[in-house]
């Protein structure tokens, strides 16, 4: 027992339990972020913005090279694709106008769509513990608070998890905190989708739903936090839990190479009328 | 006034290193072979620092990998801030300041970081991702690596400090 009389083992030993002590006290969430988190995501933005700019203008002269090469078989496809979206926008223009007469009909209210704030991906997480993680160029500044959630395009990015002035820290959906209240598109089953590091994981299906691998899952807007609607993933794996079915999602949006998202800075929702 | 340009630039090193350990070499990237070069400034700190500003230093840049690995209960803070005493107090009693020496230090402090981590999460049943033995001594040899050159070039930047 020599060695428990070196200073730095005891001082290693009492930070051990330290830092039992505080991951056991952060397990139960925490509703506020601390100043100085904060503090170091604005310390952090302008280099990482720098670094942004700089690989980003070196990728896109490249990129620009590339597209040159194969620019006439890509000008035919673009005019195909034309084609076919003038087609679909036709159609879309119809559903529309259908659908704002049954509306309408039933009585229903629309809450207009929340405004967003776009943001690029400047970094990501610096620790292999916890990859799901990326730092966006928008913060406080652009009106951005914690829980504010985060899309693309293609659907669900996560949402917001520390502040800073100009940056903020997004929380992707793959994280095995992350939890989101969502139902099969087809069937309006519902589930709750989980992180699980890789992918994400539908649980707490009833059993005997319909619910089948290539569903599409969307939010279902219940927690009051992700808008009604917006695509999480595709189904790609069905297996029974305990009592409950259990579903592998594959999320829609290829999180492992986002370059720009979208926060929404207030969930809308169509609610029936009163 | 030599001391006091000793620690700026230590803190300009700090910020340099987590801002590329955050873009280009982020281990989103790179996976297990990404560089941990916050690990090996704060080995750096523990051999060659006589300031002592030095606990300070590795106090910040363990709190920087915390909240910018997703706002992390303190876990970065305190493992790194432990590697730091053992490296100081091997400092002591070993001469450490040999190039093979350093990397062994280097890998080994890699694994004692992630075995505290590993260990806590273990405890508190949590989530260890994907840190397997693998990985551990993948990041290990690589920081190991990279440290050596990192370290020649501290010294080279900090001795026009000390002129």
């Amino acid at each position: 027992m020599k060695f428990l009389k070196n200073r730095a083992v005891l001082i290693t030993i009492l930070l051990f339990f330290v830092a039992i002590q505080l991951y056991s006290l952060n397990i139960r969430e925490k509703k506020s972020q601390n100043f100085i988190a904060g503090l170091v995501l604005t310390v952090t933005y302008y280099p990482q913005k720098f670094i942004y700019l700089i690989s980003d203008k070196v990728m896109n002269s490249w990129q620009d090279y590339m597209d040159l090469v194969n620019v006439r078989q890509e000008n035919i496809k673009l005019k195909e694709d034309i084609r076919k979206l003038r087609i679909e926008k036709f159609e879309l223009a119809e559903a529309g106008i259908q659908n704002k007469r049954l509306k309408k009909l039933l009585d229903f209210k629309e809450i207009p769509s929340s405004p967003i704030v776009s943001a690029n991906v400047i970094g990501g997480s610096p620790s292999l513990l916890r990859l799901e993680v990326i730092i966006v160029d928008r913060g406080s500044s652009d009106g951005i608070s914690r829980g504010m959630p985060v899309a693309s395009l293609d659907g669900i990015v996560g949402k917001v998890l520390t502040v800073g002035e100009s940056s903020s820290e997004i929380l992707l959906l793959t994280d095995p905190v992350s939890a989101i209240d969502a139902f099969v598109h087809r069937t309006r089953v519902r589930g709750i989708v989980k992180g699980s590091g890789e992918g994400c994981t539908m649980e707490y299906i009833e059993q005997n739903s319909d619910i089948s691998v290539g569903d599409k899952i969307i939010s279902s807007g219940k927690e009051g936090f992700f808008p009604k609607g917006v695509i999480i993933g595709t189904v790609t794996e069905i297996e029974t839990k305990g009592s409950f079915l259990s579903a592998k999602v594959s999320p829609l949006v290829d999180l492992d190479s986002l370059e720009e998202v979208v926060i929404i800075l207030k969930s809308n929702n169509i609610v029936l009328n009163e | 006034m030599n001391k006091y340009l000793s620690i700026i630039f230590l803190i300009l090193i700090s910020v340099v290193f987590i801002t590329i350990q955050t873009t280009l070499l982020s281990p989103k990237n790179l996976g297990y072979y990404y560089p941990d070069l916050n690990l090996i400034l704060i080995v750096y700190l523990g051999i060659y620092s006589e300031i002592r500003g030095g606990f300070f230093l590795a106090l910040g840049n363990g709190y920087l990998m915390d909240v910018l690995s997703g706002n992390l209960p303190g876990i970065f803070t305190l493992s790194r801030l432990s590697a730091y005493f053992l490296v100081r107090s091997g400092s002591n009693h070993v001469y450490l300041r040999r190039v093979l020496v350093q990397g062994l230090v280097i890998f080994l402090a890699t694994i004692f970081t992630w075995i505290f981590i590993i260990t806590i999460i273990t405890i508190k049943k949590g989530d260890i991702a994907d840190m397997t033995v693998k990985a551990v001594l993948i990041q290990a040899m690589v920081n190991a690596l990279v440290g050596i050159p990192i370290f020649w070039m501290i010294n080279r930047v900090n001795a026009r400090f000390q002129k």
